[in-house]
C-alpha cells in the first residue's frame, strides 16, 4: 500500500473536476492511500513568482510544511504543482540563507519547513513500478493508439524535475503499455501546450493546439493522454479554433492520465467525467 | 576618370543589403576622382574609410574606435559570426598595472617582465606604450561594462599570472575572454557598427603600392565581391591551425589576414616564434590548464612512471612550460608514449588526488578529458601532449602607434600582427591586454589616415582581382582529380609538429621546408568537390589553407635561419640564445614562389639583454 | 568500434533533402567529430560552422533528435545510449532561417536583439577615464549572465518563437536586458526593461525550453520571471500578463486557491472577456465551467494572509 500526501491543485477543483473524480477512483482501486494535504493552497500556477517570488517560494514552503507535518510525501497529478513544489523545494534546500529567510516569513503563520518532503507525480509513481497495478488492468486497452502527450513542467528544466531524461522520456510510453494500449510517436509529444501564455498570446496558443492535434491525428492515434490537466484542458477546449489555426479537420479524444487508467481498471467512461470533456467526448463513450 | 564597374556594384548592393549599405555614401573628399561615378550610382556603392577584417578583440577595439566617427564609414568584415572568434577562449584574464591588488606594481615593471618574458626579443619603445596604455583600456572596458571581479573597494580585481612579478591581471572568473570579447561586441552594436557578417577574405588587393581595398566572397550569397577601402586593418588572429589538431586555437585561426599581407608583398616578422602549451588534449590538442599540474597531477608515460624526474628533479611535473613539453616529446621521441602519429601522448594522471578533490578543484578539466577523449580522470589518466597556443610573430607593424604596415593605409593588429610586444615568448594576460590596446590605437590611425588621404586606389584592379577569383573558383571548385583539402592540410600540420614543432634542428626544419614546397605544388591542383555557392566552406577551407601553406612555409625557413634557442625557439643544434647574431627580427618577404629573408634589430631603450632566470 | 548513422536535414541552393552517412567512432568522439569525418572523408558539400570546439564560442549549435545540442561537446557514444540508437537525426537550429545544411542565419536575430539596448549604460558618476566601481555583491548578481556564449540552442525550441517570432524576442535577448537591468552599473534598467516589455515579456510560454537547451547552464526562463518583477517594481503593470499574474496572487490572499470564475475578468478586463462568451458557452455545456461556483477561502486564510505579508516585508529587506 502506498500512501501519499496529495496536492489536487486548483484546477482539479474546478474546470478539471473530472480528472479529481478519475484520480480518486482510481487511487482507491490501485490502492494507493491519497490523505489530501489539509489547507493547500495554489502553487503559484508559474505566475505569482513572476510579481512575487517570495511569495511564491513561501507559500509552498508552507505546503511541503503541512505534508511534513503528514510525514508523507507529496502526490500531485499536475505538471506544473510539481514543477512549482520542486522548485522551491530545489530552491530552499540548495540555500541555507534562503531556507532560513522563507523560514521567518512562514513562522509568521506557524509553520515551518524542513526539507525531509519529497514531491512526485502520479505518472512516476505508476511509470516506476507496473508490477504493482498492471494485473489491476481487467479491460486492457488492447488495439488503443495513444499519443503520449508529456507537456511542459513534467520534464523540464530537467535538473529539477530529474525522474527521467527529459529529451527521450519512456514514462508515459510505459503506463500507456501497462494499460494494454499501443503508444504513438509523434514530434510534438515534447511539446508546449501554450496554456501558460493563453491570455497573452491566445492566437499561438491556439496555434499550437491545432499542431499537436493535427500532428497526433497524423501519427494514427486514437486519443491522446496527458499526465497534466493543464495540458488537457488546452488540448481538448480550443480543438474548433485550433483546426482554424492549421487549417486542419482533426479531433481527438485528451485524457487525463487517471481517466487512461481508469478505462484500462474497467470504470466507465461517465464514471471518469469523460462526459465533461469538449472534444470528441463521444467517440471514446462510444467505443467503451 | 576610370568608370565602376555596374555590374559589380549591382552585385555589391544587392548582396550587401541593408546593414552594409544603408545609408547613401556622402563623400568626404571632393577631390576625389571617383566621386561623380560613384554618387550617380544605384544602391550607392560601398567605399570604406576603415575596412577592419576580423572580429576578435583588436578588430572589434579598432571597429569601435573608427566606427564611433560617425563622419566615416567603417565596416567590421569576418568570416564568422562575430563572438566566435578565438579571443573567447582566453581564460586568464587582461594584464594593466593598475596597482589594485598591489601598489608596488608599475608601467615600469609591467615593461619589465614582458621585455623579460620576451626574452629580450621584444621591441621596448613599443612594450612601454603598452605597458603606459594598458590601465587606461582596462578602465575603458570596465565602463564598457566588462563584468570584472572586484576587489573590496569596488575597484578591478587583479589576480598573479605567470611570469609577471605582481599581480596585474584583471580577470572575469575563467573566462575573462569570453565576456570582454561579448562586451566589445555590444558596444558595436551600440555603436551601429556596420557588420559584413560571415565573409571570407579572399585578397587585399594594392596596385603599384597603393591599397585599392579587398575581394571577399559573402558566404551567404556565395558572392565574390571588390570591396573598396581606404584602409584596411587585419586582424584576423593568429596562425595556430598550421599545426592543425595540435592547437588549443580555433579552426578559424588559420592566418588569412597574414596571407593576404604577404600576397601584396608586407613582410612576416619573427613567425617562427610559436608558443607551445604542454598539457593539450592527445586527440583534438584541447587546453588543459595548468591547474591540474598545480593541484598535483602527475605526468607519467606508458610504463607508469612519472618521468619528470629525469628532467627536473626538484620542480617535477611543475617545471616551466618549455621544459615540460620537452620532455613530454623526448618521451614520445624514445618510444615511451602511447598513441601514433600526431595522437601520440603521454599521461596526466589524477587519480591519485582522488574523487573529492577532483570534483572539487578540477571539474571543468574533468569534463574536457571526459567530453573529448571519453576518459574519467577519477579512474583513469588523461592522455596529453604539448599543444600550439599563441603565434608571437605576424604582420610586420613598422610603426606601433598606429598598428601601420609598410603598405599605406593597411594596418594589422591583434595576433595577426606582430608589433614586437610579446618578442619570443608571450606571457599570460599580455594577449587581451594587447588587442584592446592596440585595437584602439589601430582603429584610430586608420581613422586618421582615411581623414587625410585620398583614395587613389585602382578600381579597375579591384575588378580584376575579383573577376580572377571568379575563374579561380569555378575551376578550383569542379576540378574533379587532385588531392583533397583535409589531406595536404594534414599534412602540413604532420611536418610543422613534428620539424617545426618543439624541439628544432636543421635537418628537421630542412626536412619541413622540403615537404612544404611539395605541398604548395600539390595545392595547385587540389580539389574542393564543391560547386555550389552560397555558404561553400570546402570553398572556405581550400583559401585558408593557401594562406596557411606559405605561412607555414616561412615558419619553417624562419626557424631554420635562427641558429639559437630563444624563449618557444628551441633548437637541439644551439640549444644557447645568442645575442651577438641574433638579438634581431626575423623578416620574412614573399614575392610569388620566392622567399627572402632579413633581420631587423630589435629596439632596446631601456633593458640591457640578461640571462632570463625566473 | 561501433557504427553511427546521421540522417542530416540537408539545404543547399533551395533544395531540401535528408541524407545518411555512416562511420565508425570511438569513445570522445563528438557529434562535431562525426560531422567533420562526414565532410572530409564522405562529402566536401556538407555545411556546418564550428570554431573553438570546447563550447565557448556557441558556432556548433544544431539539433539532434530534434534538441538542441552543442556539437562540440556532445559526445556520440551518450547520443547513442540516450535514444537506444545508431542512428540520429541532425538538423540546423531551430527558429533560424536556414542558409544551407547546418548553418542558420544570425543577422537577422542580432539585429532584433538590439531592441532591448544589450549594452551597459553607465552612471553619471563613472567614466572611460576613472572606470566604475561596483562591489563584489553587486557583481556576483551578474556574473551568471556572462556566461551566455549566443550560442542559439535558447533559441531552437522555443514554443513562442515557433508559433510566432513577430512579436516576441529570442530568449537570449531577455537574459542580456536581464544582465544589465541587473548590473549596479547600469544607469537606465527601465531602458532595457520597456524594450524587454514591448518585444513580448509576457507572451513567454513557460514552457522552460530554453533552461532546458542551454549548454551553459543560464537559466533564460528565470531571467524572463526576474524581468517580469521588476516590471512590477517599476509599476509598468498595464498588461493582461501582469494582472493575471497579480490575478493568482490576489486569489492566494483572499480565498488561498484560485478563483477561475473571477480570473479571465480580472486578465483581460470585462470587455475582452465578453468577447469569449462563446467559449464559455462550450465550456458550460459539458459543465466544465460553472460561473457561480464560487470557491470558499481555506481554513487557515489568515494565515497564509500573514504569510504573504511578511514576504512582501522580506523583499523590501
Amino acid at each position: 500500500m502506498k500512501k501519499f500526501a496529495f496536492f489536487p491543485g486548483c484546477v482539479l477543483e474546478g474546470s478539471a473536476k473530472e480528472a479529481l473524480d478519475a484520480t480518486i477512483k482510481v487511487a482507491a482501486a490501485l490502492e494507493i492511500e491519497l490523505v489530501e494535504i489539509p489547507g493547500w493552497t495554489c502553487c503559484g500556477a508559474s505566475h505569482v513568482q513572476d510579481m512575487d517570488p517570495m511569495a511564491a517560494l513561501a507559500i509552498n514552503a508552507r505546503n511541503m510544511a503541512l505534508a511534513e507535518k503528514m510525514g508523507l510525501p507529496i502526490l500531485t497529478v499536475c505538471n506544473t504543482c510539481t514543477l512549482m513544489l520542486r522548485q522551491a523545494k530545489s530552491a530552499l534546500d540548495g540555500d541555507d540563507r534562503l531556507k532560513e529567510k522563507v523560514n521567518r516569513v512562514i513562522a509568521s503563520g506557524g509553520y515551518e519547513y524542513v526539507g525531509f518532503s519529497d514531491i512526485t507525480h502520479l505518472l512516476w509513481v505508476l511509470a516506476e513500478d507496473t508490477a504493482f497495478w498492471q494485473r489491476r488492468i481487467s479491460r486492457p486497452l488492447t488495439g488503443t493508439k495513444v499519443a503520449a502527450y508529456y507537456g511542459c513542467h513534467i520534464l523540464r528544466p530537467q535538473k529539477i524535475m530529474n525522474f527521467e531524461d527529459s529529451a527521450n522520456p519512456r514514462s508515459l510510453e510505459t503506463v500507456i503499455r501497462a494499460v494494454g494500449a499501443e503508444p504513438v510517436d509523434f514530434p510534438d509529444k515534447l511539446q508546449c501546450c501554450g496554456f501558460h501564455a493563453f491570455w497573452t498570446a491566445e492566437k499561438d496558443a491556439v496555434f499550437l493546439t491545432g499542431k499537436h492535434v493535427d500532428n497526433a491525428v497524423k501519427a494514427g492515434a486514437d486519443m491522446m493522454a496527458t499526465p497534466c490537466p493543464l495540458c488537457q484542458m488546452q488540448l481538448d477546449m480550443y480543438q474548433p479554433e485550433g483546426r482554424q489555426a492549421v487549417h486542419s479537420t482533426a479531433e481527438i479524444p485528451v485524457l487525463h492520465l487517471a481517466q487512461l487508467i481508469g478505462l484500462g481498471l474497467g470504470f466507465s467512461p461517465a464514471e471518469l467525467g469523460i462526459n465533461r470533456h469538449v472534444s470528441a467526448a463521444s467517440k471514446v463513450m462510444l467505443n467503451q | 576618370m576610370k568608370k565602376v564597374s555596374r555590374r559589380t556594384f549591382l552585385k555589391w548592393g544587392v548582396a550587401a543589403g541593408a546593414v552594409a549599405v544603408a545609408a547613401p555614401y556622402v563623400m568626404m573628399n571632393k577631390n576625389n576622382m571617383f566621386t561623380s561615378t560613384l554618387t550617380e550610382m544605384a544602391g550607392a556603392p560601398a567605399l570604406f574609410d576603415v575596412l577592419v577584417i576580423g572580429s576578435g578583440g583588436s578588430g572589434m577595439r579598432a571597429a569601435l574606435e573608427a566606427g564611433r566617427q560617425k563622419d566615416l564609414k567603417v565596416a567590421l568584415m569576418t568570416k564568422l559570426v562575430p563572438t566566435r572568434s578565438a579571443t573567447c577562449m582566453a581564460q586568464g584574464g587582461i594584464n594593466g598595472a593598475l596597482r589594485h591588488a598591489d601598489a608596488r606594481d608599475s608601467i615600469e615593471k609591467h615593461a619589465f617582465d614582458t621585455v623579460k618574458g620576451s626574452d629580450y626579443l621584444g621591441d621596448q619603445d613599443a612594450i612601454r606604450f603598452f605597458a603606459e596604455k594598458a590601465p587606461e583600456a582596462l578602465r575603458e572596458l570596465d565602463y564598457y561594462g566588462v563584468a570584472f571581479d572586484r576587489m573590496q573597494d569596488g575597484r578591478m580585481a587583479q589576480r598573479n599570472l605567470g611570469g609577471h612579478t605582481y599581480a596585474r591581471s584583471a580577470y572575469s572568473a575563467d573566462q575573462s575572454g569570453l565576456v570582454i570579447l561579448h562586451t566589445l561586441f555590444e558596444q558595436c552594436l551600440k555603436n551601429n557598427v556596420n557588420m559584413l557578417m560571415e565573409w571570407q577574405l579572399l585578397e587585399l588587393v594594392v596596385e603599384d603600392g597603393k591599397l585599392c581595398g579587398v575581394v571577399a566572397m559573402n558566404m551567404h550569397s556565395g558572392k565574390i565581391l571588390p570591396v573598396m577601402a581606404r584602409t584596411v586593418v587585419v586582424a584576423t588572429g593568429g596562425y595556430g591551425r598550421l599545426y592543425w589538431v595540435r592547437t588549443t586555437n580555433p579552426f578559424s585561426s588559420t592566418g588569412d589576414g597574414i596571407g593576404a599581407c604577404l600576397k601584396v608583398g608586407i613582410p612576416v616578422k619573427d613567425p617562427e616564434m610559436v608558443q607551445f602549451h604542454p598539457t593539450g588534449l592527445a586527440g583534438s590538442g584541447v587546453l588543459l590548464s595548468e591547474a591540474a599540474r598545480g593541484e598535483g597531477g602527475y605526468l607519467v608515460n606508458k610504463d607508469g612512471e612519472r618521468f619528470m624526474r629525469r628532467y627536473a628533479p626538484d620542480k617535477m611535473e611543475l617545471g616551466p612550460r618549455d621544459l615540460v613539453s620537452q620532455a613530454i616529446e623526448t618521451e614520445i621521441r624514445e618510444g615511451r608514449g602511447v598513441g601514433e602519429g600526431l595522437h601520440a601522448a603521454v599521461y596526466l594522471d589524477l587519480r591519485h588526488l582522488g574523487k573529492k578533490k577532483i570534483m572539487q578543484k578540477l571539474p571543468q578539466l574533468r569534463q574536457l578529458a571526459l567530453n573529448y577523449e571519453g576518459v574519467d580522470a577519477i579512474t583513469q589518466p588523461i592522455p596529453i601532449r604539448g599543444t600550439c597556443h599563441y603565434s608571437m610573430g605576424g604582420i610586420d607593424v613598422v610603426d606601433y602607434k598606429t598598428c601601420a604596415t609598410a603598405i599605406p593605409g593597411v594596418f594589422a593588429v591583434g595576433e595577426c600582427s606582430c608589433l614586437s610586444v610579446h618578442g619570443a615568448n608571450r606571457l599570460g594576460g599580455n594577449s587581451l591586454a594587447e588587442v584592446v590596446v592596440f585595437g584602439k590605437y589601430a582603429g584610430n590611425g586608420a581613422a586618421a589616415y582615411a581623414r587625410n588621404n585620398a583614395f587613389d586606389g585602382n578600381q579597375t584592379a579591384l575588378d580584376r582581382a575579383a573577376d580572377e577569383w571568379e575563374q579561380r573558383f569555378a575551376a578550383v571548385s569542379s576540378r574533379s582529380s587532385g588531392s583533397t583539402v583535409p589531406s595536404i592540410r594534414d599534412r602540413m600540420a604532420a611536418t610543422m609538429w613534428q620539424n617545426v614543432g618543439i624541439f628544432r634542428s636543421r635537418t628537421r626544419l630542412e626536412q619541413a621546408v622540403r615537404n612544404i614546397d611539395e605541398l604548395l605544388e600539390e595545392y595547385r591542383s587540389c580539389v574542393v568537390r564543391d560547386t555550389t555557392r552560397i555558404y561553400n566552406t570546402a570553398f572556405m577551407n581550400y583559401v585558408e589553407l593557401g594562406n596557411m601553406l606559405p605561412l607555414a612555409r616561412m615558419v619553417a625557413m624562419a626557424a631554420l635561419a635562427r641558429q639559437e634557442s630563444r624563449g618557444s625557439h628551441f633548437r637541439e643544434d644551439y640549444p644557447r640564445r645568442n645575442d651577438q647574431k641574433f638579438l634581431q627580427h626575423t623578416i620574412v618577404t614573399r614575392k610569388g614562389a620566392e622567399y627572402s629573408l632579413t633581420y631587423r634589430p630589435v629596439a632596446i631603450t631601456d633593458y640591457q639583454a640578461e640571462e632570463r632566470k625566473y | 568500434m561501433p557504427t553511427m548513422t546521421f540522417t542530416i536535414r540537408r539545404f543547399v541552393e533551395a533544395k531540401s533533402f535528408s541524407r545518411d552517412y555512416s562511420f565508425e567512432y570511438m569513445a570522445g568522439n563528438t557529434v562535431l567529430d562525426g560531422l567533420i569525418f562526414i565532410k572530409e572523408k564522405l562529402d566536401p558539400s556538407l555545411a556546418f560552422t564550428a570554431s573553438c570546439r570546447n563550447g565557448v564560442c556557441g558556432a556548433c549549435a544544431l539539433r539532434v533528435n530534434g534538441q538542441a545540442v552543442l556539437a562540440c561537446e556532445t559526445a556520440i557514444e551518450s547520443l547513442a545510449a540516450r535514444y537506444h540508437s545508431a542512428r540520429l537525426t541532425i538538423a540546423p537550429l531551430g527558429n533560424f532561417t536556414v542558409l544551407r545544411d547546418l548553418v542558420v542565419d544570425w543577422q537577422p536575430k542580432l539585429d532584433r536583439m538590439k531592441q532591448v539596448k544589450p549594452w551597459l549604460i553607465p552612471q553619471d558618476a563613472f567614466s572611460a577615464d576613472t572606470g566604475c566601481r561596483q562591489s563584489q555583491t553587486d557583481f556576483d548578481k551578474i556574473r551568471g549572465y556572462t556566461d551566455c556564449i549566443l550560442c542559439g540552442a535558447c533559441v531552437s525550441e522555443c514554443s513562442k518563437l515557433a508559433a510566432d517570432s513577430a512579436d516576441f524576442l529570442e530568449p537570449f535577448a531577455f537574459v542580456k536586458a536581464q544582465k544589465y537591468v541587473a548590473d549596479s552599473r547600469d544607469d537606465a534598467p527601465l531602458k532595457h526593461l520597456d524594450p524587454a516589455i514591448q518585444a513580448g515579456l509576457w507572451r513567454c510560454m513557460h514552457c522552460e525550453e530554453c533552461t532546458a537547451k542551454c549548454p551553459k547552464s543560464l537559466d533564460p526562463a528565470e531571467d524572463i520571471a526576474k524581468l517580469r518583477v521588476m516590471a512590477f517594481k517599476k509599476a509598468m503593470v498595464n498588461s493582461a500578463g501582469a494582472q493575471h499574474a497579480q490575478a493568482f496572487y490576489e486569489d492566494i490572499n483572499d480565498i488561498g486557491r484560485l478563483n477561475e470564475a473571477k480570473l479571465a475578468i480580472r486578465t483581460d478586463g470585462i470587455m475582452k472577456s465578453l468577447t469569449r462568451v462563446g467559449l464559455a458557452y462550450r465550456l458550460m455545456k459539458v459543465d466544465k465551467l460553472d460561473p457561480f461556483h464560487l470557491p470558499e477561502p481555506i481554513k487557515n486564510i489568515s494565515k497564509v494572509q500573514k504569510i504573504l505579508k511578511a514576504a512582501k516585508e522580506a523583499d523590501k529587506s
